[in-house]
């Protein structure tokens, strides 16, 4: 038992029994979970040992049994926020994009801020936003009136830079996405339109709207919406309610707005119109 | 001697010290889930609350326990002063930049990540780095214990090193080795993306490297509280430890087998297939192993305490243990607890049971039973010990220790219980606010109510710890105080096998283990397919 010379470790038997209890008990485990319960995971026939193996690894080895006919495919919007996306998007010029903007002051402001309550304020909205609206216009993802004819005419490089311009106006308050405390925004307050904004209505299966569109929250890809004009929140609404606009990722607004009211969407965009992270 | 004291009491009133906030902020979480009324109201401010609850919990408070226990072990145990005392505080600076650097960004909502961090949700870089910090603070502690166990070894040759010195050393090396996951995950998946040289993340990575972190961080808390069951408590009840080779055993089975176990928290994770999920599931199990054993062993010395006291009977020792001792006390709640805790371990870690129970409160429950139950209790009892040692000045009361104790059991036993049942109702875990008009949430509005009463008395046994402690740290400085004695067990070894006075064996298992457990889990992300997802910045700023 004594460990003073090196001599009596040798004839300790202890180190080699530890050793292969332990490994007993692995080759016991990989047996079980790679050999025996593999193969008997699916109701009908069990796998053979080499499918089982690879079932237990993670592998898809079902083959072509799933691949039964798929319904056509609709795309929502060929923007992934990919790393190549990111970099492109982001990697405007904003000297270039003031150039090509004279063509937006028609509708959207002089400086990026509309009187036309049915058209979008653009100046302080985030640069990834409206590369994505631009894209998905040219593309006919989302559809209205000129939009689509002045996206074909841009280069995506355009995009960028014309975001650039608009992102770097003053003009909608910066969704920073800081979480500061802001009291009394839970369901245990009595307006029900400040509780769908910041609290959502899980029986309805709504989301909260400052979790992606702030104040509070920010989501890559998500406008700001603070002080945007009220009439275009309201028709954008309705449209993911109605299904003419159907631009939206893994369709969050359009499930949304689907179960929202009448008046729920008016008192919506009416709330973020007149909401000002800022002071009153 | 008495600057390795300093040393100790730095580290252990900053760990209390980041405690107490930790526990206030607990209590108003479970005000914001409850149908009570909670000030501040806001859901964005509870992520930031429980980062802020999490990180100190499970990161900031245990290391500097740890590290404060250690080196109080090291001078007591081995009997010479520190070596290395500067590298010490070295470590105790950085601990504590890194905490103020990690807290700083939590607090002004800039971090909201949750303590497990939860990739693609990304949040400000000085969290992270703050974080990583703390661990490199640790590093120095670890190296400490490493350096003051061989030199004891080397000065003392063929002599069983002292028990509560080898498994202090145990949990450093434990801690050593888990900690490295989040480390590469921070290093080389998070702050690549901080730092904008990349956009995205391999989320399925990142959770797979936390999770050789998760588990094993469990025993790196529970491991100090263990060190007292064997080597104090048995001292405080005036009887001997059954087994010194017992607990040399349990500290080395944690040790080999507490980290290959880690992708039971992944169980319902897709990134990985079924065969090693199954594997890592009964290697878990095989950590359920040292916690009997010390069941077992805790029970027989306090047993023989018992009789040494004159308890007749089949339970009349139980009778006659020193209830009044906060250690004892202690101990013996802590056991009580490390029942039901532990079981429901067994429940999460089954493969196909913790399909019930993954995501929901229940989990949730669990930890919260077995770190505030199991582990803090004792914490406390360890602080009752070694303050009068440290500061030469006894403790005020051993009463109000004994109340502290007992308000502590039933807080946290009226907590955690409704809130295991309100997780297995469905309620789900991560939620800020529950709107508990919607009739599935009303049925558990009175569990979580009871988990909020329970909350109270936690917050309360809390304010008493440190009326204790404050009231004792100025108490007049006692004439003689008695040095630290740690338990002799029935048959004091004169000599002990050398693969149980030392872990050159255990390390290289352990090792092989987790290449075995986690070779293919990791490896497979740098041959399968590129599943890099974009993050989701809580900021803008970090999205740019």
């Amino acid at each position: 038992m004594s460990s003073e010379n090196g001599s009596s470790r040798l004839h300790n038997p202890w180190g080699f029994i530890v050793i292969a209890v332990v490994s007993a008990t692995v080759v016991v485990a990989f047996g079980l979970g790679f050999l025996l319960l593999p193969r008997y995971q699916e109701s009908r026939v069990p796998f053979s040992t080499k499918d089982g193996v690879y079932h237990a690894l993670g592998f898809h080895i079902h083959g072509k049994a799933f691949n039964t006919i798929q319904p056509p495919l609709r795309v929502p919007t060929y923007i992934a926020w990919t790393e190549t996306t990111i970099r492109q998007a982001t990697a405007g010029d904003r000297k270039s994009g003031e150039f090509i903007a004279t063509n937006c002051t028609a509708c959207h402001g002089e400086k990026g801020l509309s009187t036309e309550p049915w058209v979008p304020s653009l100046a302080g909205l985030d640069p990834l936003v409206l590369y994505k609206q631009l894209d998905d216009f040219r593309s006919g993802t989302r559809l209205s009136g000129p939009m689509s004819a002045i996206a074909q005419s841009l280069t995506p490089q355009q995009y960028a830079d014309v975001s650039a311009y608009f992102a770097s106006l003053p003009g909608l308050p910066e969704n920073r996405g800081e979480r500061t405390p802001r009291p009394n925004s839970s369901y245990r307050n009595h307006d029900p339109v400040q509780r769908l904004i910041y609290a959502g209505d899980p029986k309805r299966g709504i989301a909260a709207c400052a979790s992606c569109h702030g104040p509070g929250g920010y989501r890559i890809g998500a406008p700001a919406l603070e002080k945007q004009n009220e009439l275009y929140i309201e028709q954008q609404l309705q449209a993911f309610a109605q299904g003419t606009r159907v631009n939206d990722m893994n369709m969050p607004m359009r499930t949304i707005a689907g179960v929202l009211t009448e008046s729920e969407i008016r008192a919506l965009a009416r709330a973020y119109a007149n909401e000002n992270a800022n002071g009153p | 001697m008495e600057h390795g004291k300093a040393l100790s009491l730095a580290h252990l009133w900053t760990a209390f010290l980041c405690f107490l906030p930790a526990i206030g902020l607990g209590f108003w979480q479970m005000l914001m889930r409850s149908p009570l009324p909670a000030p501040v109201d806001d859901p964005n401010t509870y992520y930031a609350s429980v980062t802020a609850h999490g990180s100190i919990m499970a990161y900031v408070f245990p290391i500097f326990f740890a590290m404060g226990f250690g080196y109080a072990i090291a001078v007591s145990a081995l009997g010479r002063p520190l070596q290395g005392e500067k590298l010490g505080w070295v470590g105790y600076a950085l601990a504590l930049i890194g905490t103020v650097m990690a807290l700083v960004p939590v607090a002004a909502g800039r971090a909201s990540v949750l303590y497990t961090f939860y990739p693609p949700l990304l949040g400000s870089p000085w969290y992270y780095l703050g974080l990583a910090l703390v661990i490199i603070g640790s590093y120095c502690w670890i190296a400490l214990m490493l350096v003051n166990f061989r030199t004891w070894k080397r000065e003392n040759p063929g002599k069983p090193v002292p028990l509560a010195m080898f498994a202090i050393t145990a949990c450093a090396i434990l801690w050593g080795w888990t900690a490295l996951g989040a480390v590469c995950e921070v290093l080389f998946q998070i702050l690549p993306v901080t730092f904008g040289w990349s956009h995205t993340i391999d989320a399925g990575l990142a959770r797979t490297l936390f999770s050789v972190t998760l588990h094993a961080i469990v025993y790196f808390w529970l491991i100090p509280a263990y060190i007292a069951y064997y080597t104090l408590m048995p001292q405080a009840a005036g009887g001997r430890l059954y087994s010194d080779t017992m607990g040399r055993i349990t500290f080395i089975l944690f040790l080999v087998f507490s980290i290959p176990v880690g992708l039971h928290h992944l169980f319902m994770d897709p990134e990985h297939g079924a065969g090693f999920k199954f594997v890592q599931s009964v290697l878990t199990f095989m950590v359920a192993l040292p916690t009997l054993l010390t069941v077992f062993t805790i029970t027989a010395s306090l047993e023989i305490a018992g009789r040494v006291r004159g308890g007749k009977g089949l339970f009349g020792w139980i009778r006659a243990l020193p209830w009044d001792e906060p250690m004892v006390l202690a101990v013996g709640l802590s056991l009580l607890l490390l029942g039901p805790g532990g079981f429901g371990g067994l429940i999460n870690m089954s493969y196909a049971m913790n399909a019930m129970i993954h995501n929901t409160s229940w989990v949730t429950a669990h930890f919260h039973l077995i770190f505030g139950g199991a582990v803090v209790i004792v914490y406390f009892a360890i602080a009752y010990e070694l303050w009068p040692r440290l500061t030469g000045r006894p403790l005020v009361s051993k009463r109000l220790a004994d109340i502290q104790l007992w308000l502590w059991f039933w807080g946290i036993l009226i907590t955690t219980v409704p809130w295991h049942i309100a997780g297995l109702m469905g309620q789900p875990r991560r939620y800020a606010i529950f709107d508990y008009s919607d009739p599935v949430a009303a049925k558990t509005a009175f569990l979580v109510i009871l988990s909020v009463i329970g909350g109270c008395i936690v917050l309360s046994s809390v304010l008493l710890f440190f009326y204790v402690l404050v009231r004792s740290s100025f108490a007049p400085v006692a004439e003689s105080m008695p040095p630290m004695r740690y338990a002799l067990s029935v048959n004091p070894p004169a000599t002990v096998p050398s693969l149980l006075n030392g872990f050159g064996l255990w390390n290289v298992i352990l090792l092989a283990l987790v290449l075995i457990a986690y070779g293919y889990p990791i490896g497979q992300f740098f041959f399968l397919h590129n599943q890099n997802a974009p993050t989701y910045s809580l900021t803008r700023e970090i999205a740019k």
